[in-house]
């Protein structure tokens, strides 16, 4: 690609941005509403919200949440996928069960979770882990499935045993696989995590935007949604990068970026 | 498929599912879980019933599925249509790529509170989530499936004398059909989370709504009952999307 | 010149000339059932017995659906026989193993490795310290020609070099038998024609026994000192035939030799009349 390519490519998005956000200004002009603030008002409010202590805890202990909820749920998911993938005994046995599990929306587990586990920082970060966990291990899974037998049986010749083989062969040759579902996982822990807080306030992001929204601080529930929009582009830029760098010599993938909530 | 095969993969499948029942039996009858927050599943099972044929509750559910379809329904037209023009067209490409980059990763629920604002608190704003949250697998599978048709399919139909929008229609579109298909399977389920999880968050009816007054009067079992319909409705609508697809790919080789 | 046909049995054969005659690989009445979706059985072998000896190159050939892979795979290991045994050296073959080095058609390179990377693998397994295999590893990638691509991905590799790292990757670990299965099948014939005369040029240094499972002719002719002829099947051994051809075998000389012309000629006469009688 000629330079002025890649400077185009990576400039569109922004471009993007910038035009949904015209598009905002002028559509809230043109409506004159007062539940409609312009762009520019609410992202006046963004620096006072970022400096506002309260605001920031709330948000760190959201981050925290989504970080060990979705930690612990790759940490778990892809063995399992892998596992999965290669034993038809081991996915025959999961497999109904995280067929029922699939479309249970996760988020609208709070309120059972609520009710058996308390508010603590438990019930949320369990929400989050089983938000990510079902399309962590169904990438695995499916990534373990599609490992070339004539590779594994190359290994066996070298002398790996089973268990080598799975850590040695499957997982790298899958890995293009795993991180696709992990960035979908990445997506859908923010979702959650966001959406839990909506249902279940108490702090968090989510409970700040309701609040705003109770307390009629439009121009604060919409530069909320500006923060959380960000965030989320952000994470997933990030990954991205990280992804494409461990996966470099693998052909290019196409993933179709899920978003469950 | 091999019988013994098939009858043995089913068993081992129908075993977590009854370990999980009988798990859920074991710990009430052993007083494990106080039955106000695990009622016994048999408890649950006769209010399902119960609720299944309460007039009350049947009008819950239609609430709950029209936003479902609606929301489905605009999200597929829009989906596809942006997809095949994206695919089509490189203008049409160079402005919803950028889109949809930006907007694909936003998590669309918490642009929820601007759609209360926007539209209201009734259906609109419900359906209106549906379809943020089901357009992007959509748009993105129908793009993807679109723009990877073989070239020698397309040459051959304009060599038998199609034209332009001919080609679109006549081949583009089937040949993308098990790509598009497979992202309205996506998007179905998302539309059955999405339209639960707005209607947990505010709502007057419907079964999300179901479920929070349960929950705020701390009512576990009538909690469990909106929860598994859902999941039920989410199963049997997938079935059903499932045989559509089925019906539509019959001549296909195996995807 | 007639063609020398020789019954296979279970005595040791005496092979092309040059080589021990210490059975390597002896294959015992093995018969190879598979499950079929439609439930049924299918028989692939149908009591095989062949002797392999030290040394010797021997091609499988047949047509597609001998089950002449199936072959070389219960050799390897990588499938036990419904019935009868596979020995190496005397005792029976149970699973892989590093003495049994496969080459396959599709490669079965590891993506995620380099060039230098794959070929260091096997080595690196049986224990060898990074700095020898590396060294061993290099050399070996001269070898065969791909001096310079050690540090490329496979991703980035044509068929024909891919197939030339996947020789090296084997021969890294010094096995004692090669297995090779239809190793060049995926390449253009002109890839082909050279890998094959690169092949013999790497065999003839230390003369390794080689099973080399094909469907062509004339390349079972050109590179091997037996040629196992299978039938389709359900797959049986229908001829040995030796190969009396000198060696090193230049394909430039070969092809206008009346004697390599005939062996081809007459191979590919049997196939047709088996084919005609088992019409």
């Amino acid at each position: 690609m000629t330079s002025e390519r890649i400077f185009v490519t990576r400039l569109a998005p922004l471009l993007a941005s910038l035009g949904l956000l015209i598009v905002w200004q002028l559509a809230s002009l043109a409506l004159d509403s007062d539940s409609f603030p312009t762009a520019l008002e609410a992202i006046r409010v963004i620096p006072s919200l970022l400096g506002d202590p309260e605001t920031l805890i709330n948000f760190a202990a959201s981050l925290r949440r989504m970080a060990i909820g979705f930690g612990v749920a790759v940490a778990i998911s892809i063995p399992l996928g892998l596992l999965m993938g290669r034993s038809r005994a081991v996915a025959s046995f999961f497999n109904p069960l995280l067929m029922i599990i699939y479309p249970v929306p996760k988020a609208a587990l709070m309120p059972f979770i609520m009710l058996w586990l308390g508010v603590g920082d438990i019930a949320k970060t369990l929400v989050i882990f089983l938000g990510v966990s079902l399309p962590v291990i169904y990438h695995s899974f499916e990534g373990a499935k599609a490992v070339e037998e004539k590779m594994l049986w190359s290994g066996a010749a070298m002398g790996l045993s089973s268990a080598q083989r799975m850590v040695r062969i499957v997982l790298p040759a899958a890995l293009p696989e795993i991180l696709t579902g992990c960035r979908t996982g990445l997506v859908l822990a923010l979702i959650t995590m966001v959406t839990s807080e909506m249902i279940a306030r108490q702090s968090g992001a989510g409970n700040i935007l309701f609040n705003a929204l109770d307390m009629g601080q439009y121009d604060t529930v919409f530069a909320m949604i500006i923060i959380i929009g960000a965030l989320g582009i952000c994470l997933d830029g990030a990954f991205e990068r990280v992804r494409r760098r461990l996966v470099r010599w693998s052909d290019p993938q196409f993933d179709i970026p899920l978003s469950f909530s | 498929m091999n019988a013994r095969l098939v009858t043995g993969n089913l068993l081992l499948g129908v075993i977590p599912i009854a370990m999980v029942i009988a798990l859920w039996q074991a710990l009430v009858s052993f007083s494990y879980a106080p039955v106000t927050l695990l009622p016994s599943p048999m408890h649950v099972f006769e209010r399902l019933v119960q609720q299944l044929l309460n007039s009350a509750f049947q009008q819950e559910i239609v609430a709950t599925l029209f936003r479902l379809f609606a929301g489905f329904t605009i999200a597929v037209a829009l989906g596809v249509t942006t997809g095949l023009a994206a695919a089509a067209n490189p203008a049409v490409n160079a402005v919803v790529r950028p889109l949809v980059r930006v907007l694909a990763p936003l998590p669309k629920v918490a642009l929820y509170p601007a759609l209360l604002l926007l539209v209201g608190f009734g259906h609109e704003s419900k359906i209106a989530l549906v379809t943020a949250d089901a357009l992007f697998p959509i748009l993105l599978s129908t793009y993807y499936g679109a723009s990877t048709v073989e070239r020698k399919l397309i040459w051959s139909a304009m060599a038998a004398g199609t034209p332009g929008r001919g080609i679109l229609f006549k081949v583009v579109l089937p040949a993308a059909a098990p790509s598009i298909l497979t992202g309205c399977r996506i998007g179905l389920v998302i539309s059955c989370i999405v339209v639960f999880l707005a209607e947990m968050i505010t709502s007057t009816d419907g079964l999300g709504h179901v479920l929070v007054t349960a929950a705020r009067t701390f009512q576990a079992v009538d909690m469990f009952v909106p929860l598994i319909t859902i999941s039920l409705l989410g199963l049997i609508l997938n079935g059903v999307l499932e045989a559509v697809r089925a019906y539509l790919l019959r001549g296909f080789p195996e995807v | 010149m007639n063609v020398k046909p020789s019954q296979s049995d279970l005595q040791p054969d005496v092979v092309a000339q040059g080589a021990r005659a210490t059975a390597m690989v002896e294959v015992d009445s093995v018969s190879q059932i598979f499950q079929t979706s439609a439930r049924e059985d299918y028989l692939a072998l149908s009591d095989i017995s062949l002797t392999v000896a030290e040394g010797a190159f021997v091609s499988i050939l047949g047509p597609s659906g001998c089950g002449k892979s199936t072959l070389l795979y219960v050799v390897g290991g990588f499938v036990n026989p419904t019935k009868g045994t596979a020995r190496m050296k005397g005792k029976p073959i149970i699973g892989p193993g590093p003495d049994r080095g496969p080459v396959f058609q599709e490669f079965a390179l590891f993506p995620w490795k380099s060039v230098l990377g794959n070929v260091m693998y096997g080595p690196r397994q049986q224990g060898v310290s990074r700095a020898t295999a590396e060294a061993q590893s290099r050399s070996l990638i001269e070898m065969v020609g791909l001096k310079g691509f050690e540090n490329f991905y496979p991703k980035e590799l044509s068929g024909g070099m891919k197939q030339r790292v996947a020789l090296a990757r084997t021969l890294a670990y010094h096995p004692e038998v090669l297995l090779m299965d239809e190793p060049f099948g995926a390449l253009d014939a002109h890839t082909r024609t050279r890998l094959q005369n690169d092949l013999l040029n790497i065999w003839e240094r230390d003369r390794k026994t080689v099973l080399f499972v094909t469907h062509s002719v004339e390349e079972a002719v050109f590179l091997s000192d037996k040629v196992v002829m299978m039938t389709r099947s359900p797959g049986r051994i229908r001829q040995i035939i030796d190969i009396d051809l000198p060696r090193p075998r230049r394909r430039s000389e070969l092809l206008l030799e009346s004697r390599y012309q005939k062996y081809v000629v007459d191979i590919e006469r049997m196939f047709d009349d088996s084919n005609v009688n088992e019409l």
